[in-house]
């Protein structure tokens, strides 16, 4: 087979560049990397731009300085929690139930059911009752959970009356009375019968019970005469819990930020100025007075006797139950939040952004732009820059002069500003990149491969050619060139990390093409979004990928250097 | 031809390449923003101040006419006021380009102080585990993006340890009065340590790998024979023989560093918050204010080209063997 002459040429300088052990470190890392841009879609774990959410069974417990992540109950929301005697209970979503007993640890229960549970109680025997969507509601007898046959309504609120009695309601404006012992269901006549949801219900000191829901509405029940009386606390907002302490006071929480809350038995229902008007699913009040009211987004807000104060918290997650146990405080939670600024773990590698973007994916599709800009930009600096110095160093005279003036016009133009201004006149997009990264660049390469041609020219081989009849073009391209290429590969390579480490400096900055994903755009959302300075998973990779990019790059640049030089070659 | 010959020419070929940048600079900038003035209306021109910008450009004639003003009124340091600073173009710039000269000159000293000696080192323990270890790592802050190491070294140096402070050039307040009398401080050196650290890690990669591969050639030239078989210890061979006649390729480097520095690193300078003239470019853009982006261009431009002119002449005198074509 006889391949053409600068395809055989190629050979040896590829011979020489195997012996070179950086060259072929950098070989290999540089397959890898283009490997990875050319599968980023199959490598990357997530969508790069999707807003990643995850739900859990997460509780945070107030500590010294504020309220504290611990750790998650299983990984579904918890809903609500019951306290009586020492014995705790916590529902959520799934059929998910956990006891404890004192301050011990939290054992998961076996519940006979798979539907959303939204409430528990436990009588002042000690004896519970859960209840959730579905028409769900069971029994505690002994160990085991009896189910209790009810009709379908999605059963938000549950509270004991009596041992025997328990009062439940439902998001049909259901109110319905449970006789425990013979597990018989009645419905009570609500007195607004326009099918308002019931939230929540909680047991008065007088025996009654208050039932809240929504557009402020509120429910009296008395179980002496059986009767459901309206009732105004002074909100129209949608209510989500109530909380009434032994002594009597009582705490109505709802959207808005909306805060009712009751000194005692005998005052009246006061509106509270919130500090936030997010919404808020759970609030407790103690008989000293002491109130908390905990919300979406980690909000909790804390009542320091005459104002409600934003407790700081450790994490953004939704909450929807206070559990309050002598001195400690739980507030659980928490349906699907967006995993900000999450550390590194097994579902995000590389942990996710301020947005809740996995940054594994990011980084991993950062390759394309990256590659593409510095091999498309490289390949246009050379073609470029190898013609100019050709054409200057062949032809001399008046050419030269044009060329190599236009060329030390580029040395006075300094780079980073240039790109800047062409963004600043054009809207960023991946052209005016590439162009920035181009325009200026080729300088070098004019030059370089100016001097060479230069004494090329002058060669018995060129003579040869020229007394033979070539023409310039064949001279030029056939005979020249092909001495020029291992210096052309050389500046070639150098110049693709010149060209990554441009577009990188170009996105950081803000000026990249919008809408992709870039290296420096990563660092660029890090250090916009000042979490940085924490967060070192964010800033950390993409620097790193750039850095062995252009540094593999570097290595296969500096074989290509012993190539083009062949007194390097003879010294080593 | 005579020195004084070459003087003229290299003079004259400087002042044609800032026409041609300033011609190319006006064009972009008519051609991206036909009225500069319609761009900021956010930041509150009204009516007459936008009537005197146009005059001032000259905007309502004809194109030529524009582009003749503009170059009179480059020639006369006439900048126009910054749209966001209500100041004198001229002044800001150049007390940003005094900000930048300092750090970029600062770093480059210090890269070549450490990268030359370092170089000819290596190239003496050629092949050994020190010399890879040494063309690594001084690859690798080449290939880090300069941004990223300065984050990075505030993360560590700034935040983590509190070591150093990690924005401007002077702890604030303070009042100085003149360039030299903000620089000469322990509080200036102090602010200046870490941007200055980062951008010569950068540069310290090319007099290191320079140096090395030129003593590698040298090595092959008679005279070193010649020096060895005197039997001069191989410490005054390395230094006093190899490495004087390797310097020149360093040397070219250094003047085409030194000549775009004026160009300063907008990132450092961004990310490091120093009042240089990159980072005001940077802001200029952001901000549209089109007098001061299209000034300090223009004496960024400018100062490049007389910098690149001061190191060829100089160059020439260091190195009689230069001819003065």
């Amino acid at each position: 087979m006889t391949l053409p002459p600068f395809l055989r040429a190629a050979m040896g300088p590829l011979r020489i560049m195997m012996q070179d052990r950086l060259a072929v470190i950098g070989m290999c890392v540089l397959g890898l990397i283009i490997a990875m841009a050319l599968f980023a879609p199959l490598l990357s774990t997530h969508d790069p731009r999707h807003i990643n959410e995850i739900e859990d069974g997460s509780v945070l417990s107030r500590g010294a300085a504020g309220w504290e992540l611990q750790e998650s109950l299983g990984p579904l929301a918890l809903n609500d929690a019951a306290h009586r005697d020492g014995i705790s209970l916590i529902v959520g979503r799934g059929g998910m139930g956990w006891s404890r007993e004192g301050a011990g640890a939290w054992s998961a229960l076996d519940l006979p059911t798979e539907a959303d549970l939204h409430a528990v109680a436990l009588s002042p025997e000690g004896r519970a009752i859960v209840v959730g969507d579905g028409g769900v509601i069971l029994l505690q007898d002994g160990a085991d959970w009896q189910p209790v046959p009810a009709p379908e309504a999605n059963l938000r609120g549950v509270v004991w009356l009596d041992g025997a009695r328990a009062l439940l309601v439902g998001t049909n404006e259901e109110i319905l009375l449970l006789d425990a012992s013979s597990g018989d269901l009645s419905t009570v006549d609500s007195p607004v019968g326009r099918d308002f949801p019931l939230q929540s219900v909680a047991l008065d000191v007088d025996g009654t019970a208050l039932i809240v829901g929504e557009r402020g509405l509120a429910i009296r029940y008395d179980p002496e005469d059986g009767s459901a009386t309206l009732e105004r606390l002074g909100s129209s907002r949608d209510l989500n819990h109530i909380h009434i302490s032994e002594g009597g006071a009582a705490l109505v929480v709802g959207e808005r930020g909306t805060l009712l809350r009751r000194e005692s038995a005998d005052s009246d229902w006061s509106a509270d100025p919130a500090p936030d008007t997010r919404a808020m699913r759970a609030g407790w009040i103690g008989d000293d007075g002491a109130a908390l009211a905990a919300g979406r987004n980690g909000l909790i807000m804390e009542w320091d006797g005459s104002a409600w104060n934003i407790a700081p918290t450790q994490s953004e997650r939704h909450l929807r139950a206070l559990l309050v146990v002598g001195d400690e405080m739980l507030a659980l939670g928490s349906d699907r939040f967006v995993t900000r600024l999450a550390p590194p773990s097994r579902e995000h590698w590389f942990g996710t952004d301020h947005l809740g973007r996995d940054l594994f994916s990011q980084n991993v599709h950062g390759s394309q732009i990256a590659l593409l800009v510095g091999f498309l930009g490289a390949t246009l600096v050379v073609l470029i820059g190898t013609n100019v110095g050709l054409i200057a160093g062949y032809y001399r005279g008046r050419t030269e002069t044009v060329l190599m003036r236009t060329v030390d016009v580029m040395y006075g133009i300094p780079f980073e500003p240039f790109a800047l201004i062409l963004v600043l006149l054009f809207q960023p997009s991946l052209t005016i990149v590439i162009l920035a990264v181009s325009l200026l660049t080729w300088r070098t390469v004019a030059r370089l491969i100016r001097s060479q041609v230069l004494s090329l020219r002058e060669r018995p081989f060129v003579k040869a050619a020229r007394v033979a009849g070539a023409s310039d073009l064949r001279i030029m391209y056939l005979h020249i060139f092909p001495n020029v290429l291992p210096l052309v590969f050389l500046e070639l390579a150098i110049i693709v990390g010149v060209s990554i480490i441009a577009e990188a400096t170009l996105s950081f900055l803000g000026l990249g093409p919008p809408q992709a994903i870039s290296w420096g755009g990563i660092l660029h959302d890090a250090r916009l979004s000042g979490a940085w300075r924490t967060a070192w998973w964010w800033n950390l990779p993409p620097g790193i990928f750039i850095m062995t990019t252009v540094l593999s790059v570097f290595f296969i640049s500096r074989s290509l250097e012993v190539v083009a030089n062949p007194r390097l070659r003879a010294r080593q | 031809m005579t020195r004084r010959g070459y003087l003229i020419k290299r003079v004259l070929q400087a002042i044609f390449s800032l026409w041609i940048i300033a011609t190319i600079l006006f064009f972009l900038f008519r051609m991206g923003l036909p009225d500069p003035t319609a761009a900021l209306v956010t930041e509150g021109l009204n009516a007459e101040q936008r009537a005197a910008v146009r005059a001032q450009f000259g905007l309502e004639e004809p194109l030529w006419r524009q582009y003749v003003l503009f170059l009179t009124n480059a020639v006369q340091g006439e900048f126009g006021t910054s749209f966001s600073y209500r100041a004198p173009v001229s002044e800001i710039v150049w007390e940003r380009l005094g900000n930048t000269m300092i750090l970029m000159l600062a770093a480059i000293v210090l890269a070549y102080a450490i990268g030359v000696p370092l170089g000819a080192w290596l190239s003496w323990r050629r092949g050994s585990r020190t010399d890879t270890a040494g063309i690594f790592f001084g690859l690798m802050f080449r290939s880090a993006p300069m941004f990223w190491t300065g984050m990075i070294a505030i993360l560590i140096f700034g935040v983590g340890l509190s070591l150093f402070p990690t924005s401007g050039m002077r702890t604030l307040p303070y009042d100085a009065d003149g360039f030299l009398d903000k620089i000469f401080t322990l509080d200036f050196l102090w602010h200046a340590a870490l941007p200055v650290l980062i951008v010569a890690l950068y540069y310290l990669g090319s007099p290191l790998l320079i140096m090395r591969n030129t003593m590698l050639e040298v090595y092959g030239e008679d005279f070193i024979e010649m020096a060895r078989a005197k039997g001069l210890p191989e410490r005054d061979i390395l230094y006093k023989h190899a490495a004087r006649n390797a310097l020149l390729p360093v040397v070219t480097q250094l003047a085409v560093t030194i000549g775009l520095a004026a160009g300063g690193q907008v990132v450092v300078e961004v990310v490091f918050s120093w009042p240089g003239l990159g980072r005001e470019i940077l802001n200029a853009v952001r901000t549209s204010d089109f007098p001061l982006a299209q000034a300090s261009f223009l004496i960024m431009a400018a100062f490049v080209i007389t910098l690149n002119l001061l190191v060829d002449i100089l160059y020439t005198t260091l190195d009689p063997r230069v001819s003065f074509r």
